[in-house]
């Protein structure tokens, strides 16, 4: 049990455990990231019963298309992502890099449409501020949704560009055989976070763009 | 307990040249480093530059307190200076405090291990606290705020004169720091304990520091939000918390004490840790009830998060909700409580010695129940509608966290000052600055409950003339406090260069980080410990007969 | 290979699946019922993922706690924060500024 630590010896006892405390540290940090949303949810909650017609008008302004195929988009990019990381673990470097390049592709596609989506938003004057673009007495509450609009779906996307190059980073290290059956932890890793944020935009879809048109 | 050596081949082996700092002395080394000693340093220096500009805050702010009429300052500079207090001293002084300076250290010492989990991470958290503490002191010192450290809106949001964003983004970026520190002592303590070293068989230091953990993991992200939240509002004026736009000013308040009440846990726990170390050493006794402690630290971690309602009594909140959070309040109290009689429960019969780390830990146990207290006193719905917003509460809150918890750290630095620096201070001289702590902090601070009491209100800069006594009692007491703190500054930093050479245990304390060299070298321990016993094995007072 | 690569298409079918069936309660389902349906799918969404493409499954038990801490506290957040929301009485503060 004893072993005499050479002045380069790790606080780890095997490869094995450094991943498992990498992938439990990410486990972790992905909690505290859903207390940081979490602080939004609790906004949208008590915004919404204090204004549910501002919320309902507003809800009804969202562009339910984009945000349909945004969550598909993303809903494949974490299987393709999942895809990915099966095939490095069967030893396939080239299966992870095409993997991770359609994930990729599909976040990247998933941003632009977003940024179409807010484009069309500031067209039609929804960013909460003077000169609004809806009127009528709940106006006020539509406000308020759209301010939690914008700040979820920004901090959304900030969350996933950080993604992006993250796998950027992976794709490059792969290329370059940093992977193979023996070691996938930070493919592992990179994959939690990467679904943790599909995770947040699989609830914030039903908040933003389906509660305003339910019931 | 001193030694001197006649032959130098024996003091080369107990203090060995090649050490932690003596390793490699160039900047880079030190600004690139990933030793969590080293880490555990370059912080310590930041905090305590931190310290000294929160405490020049409050000296201007008693300074000013000493007239009625307050001629110091004008009464828009006050609330700047109370704004400034508040801000470097919580999040840049007492919520780091402890975990990264200790912690840092100690941590992996404690668990024989080689460092932390994850100790780039580590480096980085110190990166982060610098950025967010200049962006912070670029704020402060643009024209600073207003607000008070709470942000209340709508007036930080909507009527502030001062560097709000500025003051915002230096937090945030401070509390990713914390989130990642929290993270990784979490992973370290699960992860890396020494073969059998079960959870029951860790010292208490690190029960404590883990339950800080997970506050740090859990509440920090819900203050990031806030303060996204509150840039957004400023910044365009949107509403979410501003009534006559139709928002609503409690959901800031709920959001932001929902972090800040478990943040003064954060503020509090890893002090109880010192503490149960120190008292357990210097009554060369087991901790009673070491599961008791333990689990209180946990619950006091858990329960901290359902009690935030306490803040906001008179705010406007449901009676029914407030009825609840006063409940809970009275409930978060008791593992306090648990505490305090075990401590008291392990000096009993305990050969005691009155070394300063002693000291400052009997003044805790003392200033921390007073504080506690009191808290119970506000936490009471009917009389917080008359003491809340006065001094009462001030001084309930300076005792826990500068009586307790500051007297906690300077406990701490004395104890493991020897294992850190490989140096002893001046016993003498740190047993008079703990002795005079002890007392300025009483002078300063007491006077402030009876103050609250008759009804003076907190955050004014200028106050009825019936109240001058006891403020200007107060303010002597703040002097002496200061020359208190600066003591230490001086005596710690001649033991650097004069001290005595420290052995590997000077206090012939069980725990592992005492079986590394004092200072360690830079692998802290050349054989991974096993561990085969309980923690604070200490022989029976019964079997020790009596102590010469 | 293919095998395993079944198990991530069958949990992309599924989630696909839902997002349908999130879109058709939207519109079809009256009253109250509508939204909890809904936020439910949501939620079960949320779920496949956690399980299907996270492992949360196979995962070190440390981790299953780390997740099971965090939604407790995140249920903590949401129904202890709205409590004062959904029992106190709101009076209507007139808008009185126009941003």
């Amino acid at each position: 049990m004893s072993e005499v630590a050479g002045p380069r010896s790790l606080q780890y006892e095997t490869p094995a455990h450094q991943a498992d405390a990498a992938m439990v540290g990410m486990w972790l940090f992905l909690a505290t990231e859903l207390l940081f949303f979490g602080g939004l949810f609790l906004t949208f909650l008590v915004c919404r019963h204090q204004h549910p017609l501002g919320f309902a008008l507003a809800g009804r302004n969202t562009e339910l298309v984009i945000g349909a195929v945004n969550t598909v988009l993303l809903v494949t990019s974490s299987a393709s992502y999942g895809a990915g990381l099966l095939l490095i673990e069967r030893g396939s470097r080239r299966g992870l890099v095409l993997a991770l390049a359609v994930t990729a592709a599909l976040g990247a596609s998933f941003l632009i449409l977003k940024g179409f989506e807010w484009r069309d938003d500031f067209r039609r004057h929804l960013f909460p501020g003077a000169g609004f673009g809806l009127s009528g007495e709940d106006a006020g509450g539509a406000q308020l949704f759209f301010a939690f609009y914008f700040i979820a779906t920004g901090l959304h996307g900030v969350h996933m560009l950080v993604g992006l190059g993250l796998l950027g980073w992976l794709a490059l290290r792969a290329r370059g055989g940093a992977f193979d059956r023996g070691w996938t932890t930070p493919v592992a890793v990179v994959g939690l976070y990467w679904s943790f944020v599909d995770m947040v935009w699989l609830i914030l879809f039903p908040l933003i763009y389906l509660l305003g048109r339910a019931g | 307990m001193s030694v001197t050596f006649e032959e130098p081949t024996l003091r080369a082996q107990v203090h060995p040249v090649r050490n932690y700092l003596t390793e490699d002395g160039s900047l880079a080394s030190w600004l690139l480093t990933t030793d969590h000693k080293r880490i555990a340093l370059l912080y310590l220096g930041s905090i305590t530059l931190f310290f000294f500009l929160g405490g020049a805050a409050a000296a201007l702010m008693r300074l000013q307190l000493i007239t009625p009429g307050g001629y110091i300052v004008a009464p828009e500079t006050y609330n700047r200076l109370f704004t400034m207090h508040g801000i470097i001293m919580v999040w840049f002084f007492l919520v780091p405090s402890v975990p990264v300076t200790m912690g840092n250290f100690v941590v992996p010492l404690m668990l024989g291990a080689r460092d932390l989990a994850f100790p780039r991470l580590n480096l980085f958290s110190w990166y982060l606290f610098v950025a967010g503490g200049l962006v912070t002191l670029y704020a402060l010192f643009v024209g600073g705020l207003d607000t008070g450290w709470t942000f209340y809106t709508p007036l930080s949001t909507n009527y502030v004169q001062g560097a709000l964003v500025a003051a915002a983004v230096g937090i945030f970026i401070s509390g990713f720091s914390s989130i990642a520190t929290g993270l990784n002592f979490i992973v370290t303590i699960h992860r890396l304990r020494p073969p059998g070293m079960t959870f029951y068989r860790m010292p208490l230091f690190l029960w404590s520091i883990y339950a800080t953990s997970v506050i740090y993991v859990l509440g920090t992200p819900v203050l990031a939000i806030t303060l996204v939240l509150l840039t957004f509002e400023h910044v365009f004026h949107v509403g979410v918390f501003d009534p006559s736009l139709g928002g609503d000013p409690l959901l800031f308040q709920h959001l932001f004490w929902f972090y800040s009440h478990p943040a003064v846990y954060i503020m509090i726990l890893p002090g109880m840790g010192v503490i149960s170390e120190i008292v357990s050493t210097f009554s060369q006794k087991g901790i009673f009830g070491y599961k008791f402690i333990a689990w209180s630290s946990i619950s006091i971690a858990v329960i901290g998060f359902f009690v935030w309602g306490h803040h906001m009594f008179v705010a406007g909140t449901s009676i029914y909700s407030s009825i609840v959070f006063s409940l809970l309040s009275y409930l978060v109290a008791v593992p306090s409580a648990i505490k305090v009689f075990n401590w008291i429960g392990t000096l009993h019969k305990g050969f005691i010695r009155f070394d300063a780390p002693m000291l400052y830990a009997l003044g805790f146990i003392g200033l921390f129940t007073v504080g506690g207290l009191t808290g119970l006193f506000t936490a009471a719905l009917a009389v917080d509608v008359h003491v809340t917003q006065t001094y009462f509460v001030v001084a309930h809150f300076h005792y826990i966290m500068v009586g307790g918890m500051v007297s906690a750290y300077f406990a701490g630095l004395h104890y493991w000052w020897p294992k850190i620096t490989g140096r002893m201070y001046p016993e003498m001289y740190a047993r008079v600055a703990a002795v005079l702590i002890f007392l300025g902090f009483n002078i300063t601070f007491f006077p402030q409950f009876i103050l609250g009491y008759l009804g003076m209100p907190r955050r004014y800069a200028t106050y009825a003339p019936e109240f001058q006594v006891l403020n200007v009692l107060s303010s002597a007491g703040a002097s002496i406090l200061a020359i208190a703190y600066a003591m230490p500054l001086f005596y710690l930093g001649w033991s650097l260069v004069y001290g005595r050479r420290a052995l590997a245990n000077p206090w012939g304390a069980t725990g592992l980080e005492w079986q590394a060299a004092s200072p360690p070298i830079k692998e802290n321990f050349v054989v991974t410990p096993v561990i085969t016993g309980p923690p604070y094995d200490y022989p029976r007072p019964e079997l020790v007969g009596r102590h010469v | 290979m293919i095998r395993a690569l079944r198990g991530v298409a069958i949990a992309w079918l599924i989630l696909v699946l839902l997002l349908a069936e999130e879109l058709v309660a939207t519109f079809v389902v009256p009253g109250r019922l509508g939204p909890c349906i809904v936020l439910g799918s949501g939620m079960v969404m949320v779920a496949v993922v956690g399980f299907a493409f996270m492992r949360l499954r196979g995962s070190a038990s440390l981790a299953q706690a780390f997740v099971v801490a965090a939604l407790f506290w995140l249920l903590v957040l949401l129904g202890l924060g709205s409590m004062d929301p959904l029992t106190r009485t709101d009076y209507p503060v007139a808008v009185t500024r126009f941003p």
